[in-house]
């Protein structure tokens, strides 16, 4: 215990580091802007600025992407507000009522109630973090090769969870991924596979190449195939940002909801902050004193969202750091970003050197959610403005900084090129129904559950070899888990359709209530 | 069901049997891990094309084309072509030269007005300047003409 709560202070020195200050300001920054930029989403920006991370030190290079992250998550509130075009998934729910705001001469008030809850959201959720991380890290400790290919089919069947609409479709995404990742070195054999006469591919496709290819390039070509639209001028507020004490005391209880809504969600694997927001605006709803105000521009609803959408970010990354399941497709992205750094997720991010890095980046993710309130009360205006910028020029920005990016990382143009092929594989999975997330956590995990069980099966002492995965109780409870990851998606499906019956029969009855009033 | 999925599992089945076939020349103890994955997508593929013919005849068959209702092939395809020529052209002169000339292009095939053209270059290339080249210390490529 002593040892944790010095670490935890370790952290917090480290994290005011002005390296470490710097990184969190334009990570917040940079992540605000793409959020707020309906077209690009927190994953995109996470992946395309991972290669800038590279000569940092792993707890500023995480900590940077952290702040991308959360401030990504936020940004999306701004022009959902302004311009009823919420910048990323996250803040659907947040346009519904800051729009509605906005009309009423109130997006001052509604941006400041984002931020504001926003804030809190990740800072609560930065509780959890500290608390179950470790927890769950020392699980981690026990587990050895057989539990380690059973954690990684775990987290394959994740992949059903993360698919959008069909679990199978998932799967077959998953599948693809795997099948990607033994391309190079067999790992036991030393054989070359699927090479392809280049040997370029020894070491395997890059995974931050393939990154930056399905979450950004495929984004660069779904803008190119729509025509240019305009997009529409944010509106212009003059009234207060700040809330009262009487108004921050209204939408606490609020906050205090969406956080553990918000924070569960992000636990579970496969649900993200999308469903979050829903969650957490239905129950601010429910539970509010003005429930006539919901539907024209409720500050409570906006605060509902906003906080559950932020609260995802810190408890999102327990299963990453602690058993290496991303959950979502940002944290898949932030999981590639920690195993470029040579870091593994699981028990070793928790003890020795590398727990202070852990600590560092745990600090750093308390002080991110600082930067997001101060930079976003001051910022709101300029970022307002940023997210009119036209997808015409969004295109050849986000296809150069995508080419800089993965020539980085080995500094030749093969790397490029395959980045553009899965620039392209991303635009044609994102197409047809298929998920990219899938094929990103299958490329992350292939290798280790390859590993897992080839080794696994050349130490059994079992006969025959394979009984050896299911020689502990850990091996078991990983299995009954990969059942359970079947068949959330299933559980997801409903809870989200449930959230959406509640929020269209709630605003069917106000509208009754109105009819009945006039 | 949308008859693109047709064409979605015809691919799925295309790269199981290039994989295999590549994998049967493989040493024997090599081929286990890669046909055990070609094997699993082959029948993931397979329980697809269960459920489609189900939901064909559940629900009847769609074009799956509305999920292209908005696109613009001649955009798209320009568009394409200009990137995949910024790669070539990169490898010849270089990624500044080449990155000024596909951005301008790019951006007047966009028919952005020019003196944002004007805006977005400077504010890119100083933007990778500073923070790859100077920053990071990444060389960025020369080109073969002047390497």
């Amino acid at each position: 215990m002593d040892a944790t709560l010095a670490l935890m202070g370790q952290g917090f020195i480290n994290a005011i580091y002005p390296i470490n200050l710097l990184a969190m300001a334009a990570g917040t920054t940079i992540g605000i802007v793409i959020g707020c930029l309906p077209g690009l989403s927190a994953a995109m920006g996470v992946a395309l600025l991972l290669p800038m991370t590279f000569s940092m030190e792993a707890s500023t290079g995480l900590i940077m992407l952290g702040a991308i992250y959360c401030g990504a998550i936020f940004g999306g509130s701004i022009s959902a507000i302004l311009i009823h075009t919420p910048g990323t998934p996250a803040s659907a729910a947040t346009a519904i009522e800051g729009y509605q705001m906005t009309l009423k001469g109130q997006a001052g008030k509604a941006l400041g109630t984002a931020c504001i809850a926003s804030f809190f959201g990740g800072l609560l959720s930065c509780i959890s973090l500290y608390f179950f991380a470790p927890m769950l890290g020392q699980l981690a400790m026990k587990f050895g090769q057989p539990e380690y290919f059973w954690l990684s089919i775990f987290g394959l069947t994740i992949i059903a969870g993360v698919s959008s609409k069909s679990m199978v479709k998932g799967l077959m995404s998953g599948a693809l991924g795997l099948l990607i990742s033994t391309i190079g070195m067999d790992p036991v054999e030393g054989v070359k596979r699927f090479m392809f006469g280049q040997d370029s591919l020894y070491e395997g496709i890059n995974v931050t190449c393939a990154l930056i290819g399905l979450f950004s390039m495929s984004q660069v070509l779904i803008l190119a195939e729509a025509k240019i639209k305009e997009r529409a001028r944010a509106t212009k507020f003059s009234d207060k940002m700040m809330l009262s004490s009487k108004e921050l005391r209204t939408i606490a209880p609020t906050i205090g909801r969406s956080w553990i809504i918000g924070n569960l969600i992000g636990i579970l694997p496969g649900a993200g902050a999308s469903i979050a927001c829903f969650m957490g605006y239905n129950t601010a709803r429910q539970f509010s004193k003005n429930k006539e105000l919901f539907g024209h521009g409720s500050y409570e609803g906006v605060a509902g969202s906003e906080a559950a959408n932020n609260a995802v970010t810190g408890g999102s990354l327990i299963p990453m750091l602690t058993l290496g399941i991303p959950g979502e497709s940002v944290t898949a992205v932030l999981m590639g970003g920690l195993i470029i750094k040579g870091l593994t997720p699981g028990a070793d991010l928790f003890v020795g050197e590398t727990a202070k890095m852990t600590y560092t980046f745990f600090a750093g993710f308390v002080l991110i959610q600082f930067f997001m309130l101060g930079i976003g009360l001051l910022g709101c205006r300029a970022f307002a403005q940023i997210g009119r910028l036209s997808d015409a020029i969004l295109i050849p920005a986000v296809t150069v900084l995508c080419f800089v990016g993965s020539f980085a990382i080995h500094k030749n143009l093969f790397d490029v090129a395959i980045m553009l092929i899965f620039g392209v594989i991303g635009y044609l999975v994102r197409k047809f129904g298929l998920n990219n997330a899938a094929i990103v956590l299958a490329l992350i995990l292939g290798p280790i559950g390859e590993k897992g069980l080839r080794i696994s099966l050349m130490l059994s002492e079992y006969e025959p070899s394979f009984l050896i995965l299911f020689s502990t109780p850990i091996c078991w409870l990983l299995i009954i888990m990969c059942v359970i990851g079947i068949a959330s998606p299933v559980f997801m499906d409903r809870m989200n359709a449930k959230a959406k019956k509640a929020e269209k029969d709630a605003l069917a009855a106000e509208a009754k209530v109105q009819d009945i009033t006039e | 069901m949308k008859k693109t999925d047709i064409g979605v599992c015809a691919v799925f089945y295309a790269v199981c049997a290039f994989f295999m076939y590549e994998a049967l020349h493989l040493p024997e103890e090599a081929q286990i891990y890669p046909m055990c994955i070609i094997a699993a997508l082959f029948a993931l593929t397979s329980l697809q094309v269960f459920n489609m013919v189900k939901a064909a005849k559940r629900e009847g068959v769609t074009s799956g084309l509305e999920d292209f209702k908005e696109f613009v092939p001649s955009q798209f395809f320009a568009l394409l072509y200009m990137i995949i020529a910024y790669l070539a052209l990169m490898y010849c002169v270089g990624f500044y030269i080449s990155s000024l000339i596909f951005v301008a292009a790019t951006l007047l095939f966009l028919k952005v007005k020019l003196w944002q053209i004007i805006i977005v270059e400077l504010a890119l290339l100083l933007l990778v300047y500073f923070a790859f080249t100077m920053f990071l210390g990444v060389q960025l490529p020369e080109g073969i003409l002047f390497a």
